[in-house]
């Protein structure tokens, strides 16, 4: 008989101890296990145990001094036993483990409402946003966009527009005329769009019909600039020829339009107008979503209960004709709003200036 | 045109039986535009219409008298007035104590609000008032006298506040400048007839050519009516003529000119009246104005008239610009007695260029309505209105008169078939229908039930065409009822846009790379181009040029994006501590002869710190400026991410930036990508840091770089890294070096990178040494230390050859 130096507690180890004596040293390797406090103390158990000058290690070395009826009970109880052990050695381990990362984890917690590390964060202009959301609904019912020049002759301007030189609708547009410093040709005015329409010409000049075209761009007006108005601004240009488009067909693109751009449950408004390249003519009004159509003191609707959205209309006979086009044999519609009017709406703009000011102070709230 | 239409004017002709505002909604979403509705009572408060019960002198005033007003239900207050205008019994306008006016001793725009005070002793409560004091004319003479009819003590707001209809006008409408149109649309909207006002009756050719010559001599002038008129009394007009014109925004004046504006309000067909005694030869000539012949006209103006103005002309000399404005010369005076009134047609586009060319902006109220297509039936109307008014309130006896009309017009008639209305406007509307609106309008109608055949009003000139005839169906019917249907057709082949697609693209990109979008005016100060450049611009060619501009900042169509760019970094910059800007649109470059080239560009800004990204948020970031690696690397994802190949091109210098930091490379004359660090001295002029940084393409020449993506599988097998140093001369570039390392290997070289340069005693004076990493692998299989090995010393011979290069 010896004793075993073990911690606090001395083990009592019988070389000729029997089955009785296993069930006390379990007793005291689960005791020390459990007591184990940390990763370190836990190695200490399993070497004082399992390792190789280990208590069970020995005990299993005194089978061969047994009485030979003793040796099978007894080296099973103790083999049992050393798999009881480690299994126990494994678990606490484990257990150890995650309080040992529960306490990293604890210490380690950040202050999450500091600053993160900022993404420099680009925006794209509201112009250009609007120009593409109006593209994209106007292709769900087969339109493409196309563009064209800024720059522009009078005969596309005006002339194939049915607004001949001297015709009293040329007042509405307030031209700005081009000088070229290269010197140009004193027959063929060239002037800045002041609306995309020359590109009705354009397109059915380059296409046969069927067409259907949206044409978003730049346009110039001598214009003083306030809050509602741009000398500089954007249009798109709307147009469909074939052999049997409608008014009806025309107020249905620009319902569902609207419906896209500004809500399911907006109602739109024809009135009619004059425009000297479409009859009839109308001008587009949706129903205000601000006030919801009651008026009153709305300001953005002025109380009238209705925003206007541009014109439209059917193209003229002349215009068809000035393309090459045979009015018996084609028709259709062509309509114009403003890029700004609908980016004003969508995002509450006050005012027009805005938007080609780019302060990144504005900018930044798109 | 903005047009202004007393209400009572319009009843004048038409029963209205709805509401203003319902006329207003029925005008307006018919066609005529209805800008507002000027109520002018709505701006009288506690203002009465009361009567002069009583005049005493003033006690202590010889020029005052004591007033006392009864205004209904036994309210009865004392004023002092200096009006001298005033009788017992007389109607006037009260005002009480407490109420605002307008001060009539100003411009009529200041408002004044009325206490009780003493005048020379005696209080006074209140006011009687002039026209000027409420808004209703310039008269502030003496007190206005009202209707005796109207009842005393009622609000004047009720009794006299007249709504005023501000209808806006398309040329297209001519015949609705005049009153009587307006009515004519509003008795077709309410179902009801119009009353046309009352005509002298005229007989024509009762004027022998001794009396009054009237000559066409240029088919400016379509028509010319012409009246004289005897024993005109020269006085004011009545006063419910003058409140009329008043109210429709003209000031009266006699009762001539009076005359001639109301009918010229009341049919949209202007007039002019001469002192008939003034004419040398009696004669009236519209005639082309031979160049350089003088004429002072009414606005005091000696102007030299050209060649192609239309004049009215005496035998001798030009008595006006016809249809624009008058003369001094044959001006009515106190003294006239004898008229010759004018009342004629003329070709709009004549009138257009000589107003235009004669009073600029200052267009006369007749020469605006002269350039509209205005009917030529109006003269002869309009010379009867006149006639029967200068006759009723003027004295005049018409002495005879003359319509001169060489080519009349015919009157135009439309034929369309039923069907039409559903052709244009994708609704039923049936013959029967469509006749019934038609005749609303007073256009003549004959139908078969297939075809219809359809006259207008004389006064309409805007009806040629089987459309406008479907337009005035619908538009009396109401657009309203037309239903929302999608184009049935056949969809028309969508195209693809490979440029735009390209820009829209690379506008993706940028935003993803932290840079924001700007939209700026693409017409700018010309002389933001001279700034652009160390000594001058960097443009070849000069912008084209706005001939009429609305300011100088906006007076050139720019041929670069980079002011606009260097501008809003610069005000941006003011704001904040860094800033990264990109801009995608045409520059206009002009070509002789023709339209200029509007060339898709793409521009980049980056100047002052690059971090902290957010102004003073220094807790993470370390600050830095921006630097040329910045603008470098947005160029080189912006190429990754577009799918570019780059293509050779020419290298040219970029003025305006670094020369030693800064690159551009022109390919078939075009500058098709220019990029670096700003010219100090440029950033100086623009107010920006020297860490501001450029970059332009040309997205045409971009296009011709995108290759096509072939996707090809990674391979399965691993790596091999290899770690080498060179040491070259100081102007070897990287580039280089990278080249050459590539060209060396056929294949399995996976990537360079570079991990270091280093200067110093160990490259050697005047060297560096560049450290990278080469990775290998191959598709084929694990590579081998020997395959890695005679990779190495190819590499290394390849750069000893090529570069010089050395390795350490």
């Amino acid at each position: 008989m010896r004793f075993v130096p073990a911690g606090t507690e001395r083990i009592f180890v019988s070389g000729r101890g029997n089955l009785s004596d296993i069930a006390e040293l379990r007793r005291q390797a689960m005791a020390e296990v459990d007591r184990a406090a940390d990763l370190a103390s836990l190695e200490g158990v399993r070497q004082r145990w399992l390792g190789p000058k280990g208590v069970l290690t020995l005990e299993l070395r005194t089978i061969g001094s047994r009485p030979p009826e003793e040796r099978k009970a007894f080296g099973e109880a103790a083999n049992r036993l050393k798999g009881e052990v480690a299994e126990r050695l494994e678990a606490r381990l484990s257990a150890l483990r995650a309080a040992a990362l529960d306490l990293r984890l604890a210490a380690e917690r950040e202050d999450l409402t500091l600053p993160p590390r900022r993404v420099r964060l680009g925006r794209l202009h509201p112009l250009t946003q609007t120009i593409r959301e109006v593209s994209r609904i106007f292709a769900t019912m087969g339109f493409e966009t196309v563009e064209g020049p800024e720059v522009e002759w009078d005969h596309y301007n005006f002339e194939l527009l049915n607004i001949p030189q001297g015709h009293p609708a040329r007042d509405k547009f307030n031209t700005l005329w081009i000088s070229n410093p290269l010197g140009g040709d004193p027959d063929r005015p060239v002037l800045l769009r002041t609306h995309t329409s020359p590109m009705q010409a354009r397109v059915m000049e380059a296409r046969k019909p069927p067409i259907r075209v949206i044409v978003p761009g730049r346009v110039y007006r001598f214009e003083a600039t306030d809050a509602y108005h741009e000398s500089v601004f954007f249009q798109f240009e709307g147009l469909a020829v074939d052999d049997r488009i409608t008014m009806a067909d025309l107020k249905g693109v620009l319902y569902s339009f609207a419906r896209q751009m500004f809500g399911g449950e907006r109602k739109i408004r024809f009135r009619p107008d004059y425009f000297p390249f479409t009859e009839p003519s109308a001008e587009i009004a949706i129903d205000c979503f601000v006030c919801g159509g009651t008026g009153g003191e709305c300001r953005t609707c002025g109380g009238s209960g209705w925003l206007e959205m541009g014109g439209c209309g059917m193209v003229h006979p002349n215009v068809l004709r000035g393309v090459g086009y045979d009015p018996s044999k084609t028709q259709g519609f062509a309509f114009g709003c403003g890029v700004e009017r609908i980016a004003m709406l969508r995002s509450g703009t006050p005012d027009i200036r805005l938007f080609q000011q780019n302060d990144l102070r504005y900018l930044e709230g798109f | 045109m903005l047009i202004k239409v007393p209400l009572s004017w319009l009843k004048e002709y038409v029963d209205v039986t709805v509401s203003t505002a319902e006329l207003a909604a029925l005008l307006h979403m018919s066609g005529t535009e209805v800008d507002k509705i000027e109520r002018p009572g709505d701006a009288w408060d506690r203002v009465w219409v009361g009567r002069i019960a009583a005049l005493d002198r003033h006690p202590n005033a010889d020029r005052l008298q004591l007033a006392t007003v009864e205004y209904g239900r036994g309210r009865v207050k004392t004023v002092v007035t200096g009006a001298t205008n005033l009788v017992v019994g007389a109607v006037v306008p009260y005002a009480e104590t407490g109420s605002r006016l307008r001060d009539g001793h100003g411009d009529g725009a200041a408002f004044m609000t009325l206490e009780p005070r003493k005048v020379r002793g005696v209080m006074s409560e209140g006011m009687v008032c002039s026209a000027k004091e409420l808004g209703l004319g310039d008269d502030h003479d003496g007190i206005l006298l009202l209707d005796p009819a109207l009842p005393v003590g009622a609000p004047l707001a009720e009794a006299l506040g007249d709504p005023v209809l501000h209808l806006e006008l398309q040329p297209n409408r001519p015949d609705c400048l005049g009153v009587v149109g307006v009515a004519r649309e509003v008795a077709a909207l309410l179902r009801t007839t119009l009353r046309e006002p009352a005509l002298a009756p005229v007989t024509y050719g009762t004027l022998p050519s001794t009396a009054l010559d009237v000559r066409i001599e240029d088919p400016g002038c379509v028509r010319f009516t012409a009246a004289v008129l005897e024993n005109v009394r020269l006085g004011p007009s009545p006063e419910w003529m003058q409140r009329r014109l008043a109210a429709a925004g003209m000031r009266p004046i006699d009762a001539i000119v009076d005359v001639t504006n109301y009918v010229m309000l009341e049919f949209g067909q202007p007039l002019h009246a001469y002192d008939a005694r003034k004419l040398r030869g009696n004669a009236l000539v519209a005639r082309r104005a031979t160049a350089g012949e003088r004429l002072r006209t009414l606005d005091d103006v000696d102007r030299t008239l050209a060649a192609t103005d239309l004049v009215i002309a005496d035998a001798e000399r030009p008595l006006g610009l016809a249809g624009v404005i008058g003369g001094e010369d044959s001006e009515i005076s106190p003294a006239t007695r004898t008229v010759a009134l004018e009342c004629a047609s003329f070709e709009p586009r004549g009138i257009g260029r000589t107003a235009t060319a004669h009073l600029a902006t200052d267009v006369s109220a007749a020469a605006r309505r002269f350039m509209w297509p205005l009917s030529a039936d109006l003269p002869a109307l309009g010379l009867a209105r006149a006639v029967q008014l200068l006759t009723e309130h003027a004295g005049a006896t018409l002495k005879g008169a003359t319509d001169v009309y060489p080519a009349p017009r015919p009157r135009p008639s439309v034929s369309l078939p039923a069907a039409d209305f559903k052709r244009v406007l994708g609704m039923d509307v049936s013959a029967a229908e469509a006749r019934a609106a038609l005749e609303r309008l007073q256009f003549a109608v004959r139908s078969d039930g297939a075809t219809l055949t359809v006259m207008p009003p004389a006064v309409r000139t805007d009806i040629a065409i089987p459309e406008d005839v479907v337009e005035e169906v619908a538009r009396l019917v109401g657009y309203d009822r037309l239903p929302t249907t999608i184009p049935a057709g056949e969809l028309p082949l969508h195209e693809r846009h490979p440029l735009p697609e390209l820009r829209e693209r690379a506008r993706d990109l940028l935003v993803g790379f932290g840079l924001t979008e700007i939209v700026a005016p693409s017409l700018i100060d010309p002389a933001w181009l001279e700034m652009l450049g160390v000594e001058g611009g960097i443009e070849a060619l000069p912008p084209l040029r706005v001939e009429n501009p609305t300011s100088v900042d906006r007076s050139a169509a720019r041929t670069t994006l980079r002011a606009s760019l260097l501008d809003a970094a610069r005000r941006n910059l003011r704001q904040r501590a860094g800033v990264a800007l990109f801009e995608c649109a045409p520059v206009y470059l002009p070509r002789a002869k023709d339209l200029p080239e509007e060339r898709q560009t793409l521009a980049l800004v980056l100047a002052g710190q690059a971090e902290p990204a957010r102004d003073g948020e220094l807790w993470l970031a370390r600050p830095r400026p921006y630097d040329l690696h910045d603008v470098r690397g947005v160029l080189d994802a912006l190429a990754a991410g577009l799918g570019l190949q780059p293509k050779p091109g020419t290298e040219v210098p970029a003025p305006g930036l670094h020369p030693s930091r800064s690159r551009s490379v022109e390919r078939g004359g075009v500058r098709v990508i220019t990029f670096g660090q700003i010219d100090p001295r440029v950033a100086e002029r623009w107010e920006l840091p020297e860490a501001t940084f450029l970059a332009e393409i040309d997205l045409a020449g971009m296009l011709e770089e995108v290759t096509p993506r072939v996707a090809t599988a990674p391979s399965r097998y691993p790596a091999a890294y290899r770690d080498a140093a060179f040491v070259v001369e100081e102007q070897v570039g990287y580039g280089d070096l990278e080249r050459e390392i590539r060209a060396s290997q056929k294949s399995g070289l996976e990537s360079v990178a570079l991990l270091d340069v280093y200067r110093g005693p160990q490259a050697g004076q005047g060297k560096k040494s560049f450290a990278v990493r080469l990775v290998f692998r191959s598709d084929d299989g694990t590579l081998a230390d020997a395959d890695l090995e005679k990779a190495m010393r190819r590499i290394e011979g390849r750069l000893a050859h090529a570069l010089g290069a050395v390795v350490r």
